[in-house]
């Protein structure tokens, strides 16, 4: 937090539609209440979900008011998949953190051979041009070991938490997590975002 | 997530995450409204979805998903005439469909309050045009409040009904995307309880709008407006704060990015702040604009406030440079954000914005280009083989006629089957018009929503005209693109009740259609083209209207209820010893669960992805698309 954004931490989360960017902001956004924090999330739904790229906002703090985070002002960039992860670098501020999965989703443009997809040390080059500090891990990977592919944005809420650069602890976002869905799922979504806190916090070693 | 039954909590005081359109729902609740009716339409989708889950736990309170905006706001209307609290929802586009009871309501009154809420969409994240609803405020002599945010659209709401009781007329509340798909921590409140049935009392010299009826009551309306101009004045939703020389007027969820940018480049300012917006706090205003020598105005789309200011300085000679969009300072185009605001000020005071988005800029627009990803039809979805027998019995020669849902995805390559789109319902009656000015082929396609909210009349309008016009109704069995609201074919209501659905194949029958059919779009490719051939035939033949019922339920109703039964059916692969890597199911397909083995160029299915259609297994000339035998997991 500096004086540009006068304790505010914004927090950019960027995928594809159908992987859970949604459901992983309104989480990381109850948690930050239930740490007593002020909080604004920017979700944008109907046709921006059909499989096309997402990005949400969640804002802590007491001047977010608005939804919006404008380009060099996010202290971290989410990334669900590498492509869309670049597709938002613009967002992150100078030396801000990106959080990326590097499990790949092609697009369909790609599929159908208009199009090609950027070699991984592409995206990496670009991003540096924006910051250094980035925090890559095969998200789907753990998502898959906690039980579901469809866990993968608990392990990027762990991951999140586990940068120690949202003013939220693991308790707590396993608390909302453990009230958060149907009990039959618990455990798996427990598991992922313990998992994704451990790999967090081992990057950042 | 947000689960509707922690709407319906009698905690006052709890405090939650919501967003604006849940916030407006649980306010229906505060408020004591006693009918809700509307048709769904993103960014205003999720107050209908939450009300209609609501709705049975709710004493004496009726919730409606109407055929159309136009419907519900006539049953909402009828309510508030008859007396008690209502309520009528739609998104920016809705509110033209809805535009003709609304001129009405506005002479007639009402007395019961009677809230319309209306959900622009700046920038159009999920419309056909972001024209500006405010307008209707002001054409039909509507009192209208602009929330900022979730906090507001609550608080706001209880206010709403307030005025429009003491003046007796409907509220237009106006909202935008940025509002209602924001998330905030929103206070619980009281809430209030609703009559259960009143008596309608007649009074028709003033609910008949005959001539001489509503020559009478036009003063009347313009008389209101002035008794709304003096609340406006007084009213605690308009409001000044801060002191500076600079003045800055604004509404909506501007107001949050003008706090925010004034905050970041520490700039003093006094901001006037409006709730109500139609009428405008005239007195205010004056004052305001007499304070300051400079006045910016930062409100998005059309220059509303601003034209209000100008006219104002001009009729009282006041003297202040107002700046906006008149000198292009600001756009009339797209959403705003803290830096549109921030790089106005860099430009009247000279301070320097926070960091140089100008080079920002230029380093983004020197990355290489990346592969788009736009919104697609999911994997599994129905529509695709639709629109891929729809094409490949034309050869993409037919004009294809589109209307509204997710079927209009179809306009992207490969499938290319969407030409024109007006509005709702348009697929049916641009098809008519086309069919008398061209030789072509015409295969419209709509929607089963669409069809019962818009199709009727075009078919109607086919049928008696006799416009030699192919329509396929994409029947999915739900409204897909809004979040799955039930339809009159569904069989279930707003209120969660079941009731005899409205059959589609016997609704064109009885309206006079000659040539109906209804196909399965997975049961078979070969057939589902042969039956879109035979109908065009037809059509040229008969020189009248036939329709097409493609039906089969959105592919993420079958994966939820799949999912919900804990079923894993056998899964899809492309066999490798057979794939020749023609890429025929990739190039004609476009599913987003299929990609290529970059080595082998060989297609693959991504597990993960597909939906189970079986549509590939049918593209495939040389048989390598296959179901494995046994199940697994």
């Amino acid at each position: 937090m500096n004086s540009i954004t006068s304790n505010t931490v914004n927090i950019a989360i960027t995928g594809v539609g159908g992987q859970g960017v949604l459901t992983l902001s309104e989480i990381l956004a109850r948690a930050a209440l239930e740490c007593g924090f002020n909080v604004r999330v920017g979700e944008i739904h109907g046709m921006a979900q059909r499989g096309g790229h997402v990005v949400c906002t969640v804002r802590i703090g007491k001047n977010a008011r608005g939804p919006i985070i404008d380009p060099g002002f996010a202290h971290l960039l989410v990334g669900f998949e590498p492509l869309e992860t670049l597709r938002e670098i613009n967002l992150v501020k100078q030396g801000g953190c990106i959080l990326m999965s590097s499990h790949v989703q092609y697009p369909v443009a790609v599929s159908m051979g208009h199009s090609k997809y950027p070699s991984h040390e592409e995206i990496i080059k670009n991003m540096k041009k924006y910051t250094d500090r980035i925090i890559e891990f095969d998200a789907l990977e753990l998502a898959v070991k906690a039980g579901s592919t469809q866990a993968l944005n608990m392990v990027m809420l762990g991951a999140i938490i586990g940068t120690n650069l949202v003013p939220i602890t693991k308790e707590v976002a396993l608390n909302v997590v453990r009230t958060a869905f149907p009990k039959k799922f618990e455990k798996i979504n427990v598991n992922a975002t313990k998992l994704g806190f451990e790999m967090a916090q081992a990057c950042k070693k | 997530m947000t689960k509707s039954k922690e709407l319906l909590e009698d905690q006052p005081g709890k405090e939650i995450l919501l967003l604006a359109n849940e916030a407006i729902a649980r306010g229906v609740l505060e408020a004591g409204v006693r009918i809700v009716a509307l048709y769904p339409g993103t960014p205003s989708s999720e107050i209908g979805n939450n009300l209609t889950f609501m709705a049975p736990h709710i004493p004496n309170f009726y919730f409606e998903f109407s055929t159309n905006e136009k419907v519900a706001l006539e049953v909402a209307g009828a309510a508030a005439v008859a007396g008690v609290r209502s309520m009528m929802v739609c998104k920016g586009p809705g509110l033209n469909v809805a535009a003709d009871p609304f001129f009405s309501l506005s002479y007639v009154g009402v007395r019961g309050g009677l809230v319309v809420v209306v959900a622009d969409d700046p920038s159009m994240w999920s419309s056909q045009n972001e024209n500006d609803s405010r307008y209707y405020a002001l054409m039909g002599n509507m009192p209208m409040m602009e929330p900022a945010d979730p906090i507001e659209a609550k608080s706001m709401l209880l206010e709403a009904y307030k005025l429009s009781e003491k003046l007796e007329l409907p509220v237009l509340f106006r909202t935008t995307t940025r509002v209602n798909h924001t998330r905030a921590p929103v206070k619980f409140g009281k809430i209030l309880q609703r009559p259960n049935k009143i008596e309608f009392e007649k009074e028709p010299f003033r609910f008949v709008p005959i001539p001489s009826v509503a020559r009478k009551r036009h003063p009347w309306l313009l008389g209101q407006i002035d008794i709304a101009r003096e609340l406006s004045e007084k009213s605690k939703l308009n409001f000044t704060e801060g002191k500076g020389d600079l003045g800055i007027i604004t509404s909506g969820v501007s107001y949050n990015y003008v706090i925010e940018a004034l905050l970041i480049m520490k700039i003093k300012a006094e901001v006037l702040k409006l709730g109500i917006t139609h009428p405008v706090p005239e007195k205010m205003i004056i004052d305001f604009l007499s304070r300051h020598k400079q006045v910016m105005i930062v409100e998005e789309l059309e220059p509303f406030l601003e034209t209000h200011a100008r006219r104002l300085a001009q009729l009282n000679k006041v003297n202040v440079e107002i700046i906006g969009k008149e000198q292009g300072i600001f756009s009339r185009t797209y959403e705003y954000s803290p830096r549109i605001v921030m790089n106005a000020l860099n430009k009247i005071t000279t301070r320097n914005t926070p960091i140089n988005w100008e080079e920002i800029d230029k380093k983004t627009q020197e990355l290489p280009e990346l592969p788009p990803r736009p919104p697609l039809l999911c994997a599994g979805c129905p529509h695709r083989a639709t629109y891929y027998a729809i094409r490949t019995a034309t050869r993409g020669k037919a004009i294809y006629p589109s209307d509204i849902g997710c079927y209009t995805l179809s306009i992207s390559s490969p499938l290319e089957t969407a030409d024109i789109l007006f509005d709702m319902g348009s697929s049916i009656t641009t098809a008519c018009g086309l069919a008398e000015v061209t030789d072509q082929d015409i295969v419209a396609s709509i929607g089963d929503s669409t069809f019962f909210a818009s199709g009727l009349p075009g078919i109607t309008n086919a049928v008696y005209n006799q416009h030699r016009i192919c329509v396929v109704v994409l029947d999915n069995r739900t409204t897909a693109m809004t979040g799955h609201q039930p339809h009159p074919g569904t069989g279930v209501t707003g209120m969660q009740k079941e009731v005899p659905p409205l059959d589609i194949e016997e609704v064109c029958k009885g309206l006079g259609v000659k040539y109906v059919k209804t196909v399965e779009p997975f049961e078979s490719m070969a057939s589902l083209v042969a039956e879109v051939r035979e109908m065009v035939k037809w059509t040229r033949e008969n020189h009248s209207p036939a329709v097409l019922i493609s039906k089969e339920p959105c592919a993420l109703l079958t994966a939820a209820e799949r999912q919900r039964a804990g079923e894993f059916p056998p899964k899809y692969y492309v066999d490798s010893e057979i794939c020749n890597a023609c890429k025929r199911c990739l190039n004609r397909l476009s599913c987003p669960a299929m990609y290529m083995d970059s080595e082998t160029e060989q297609a693959i299915i991504d597990d993960t992805l597909c939906n189970l259609c079986g549509t590939c297994v049918s593209v495939c000339p040389q048989g390598a698309i296959k179901r494995e035998e046994t199940v697994n997991e």
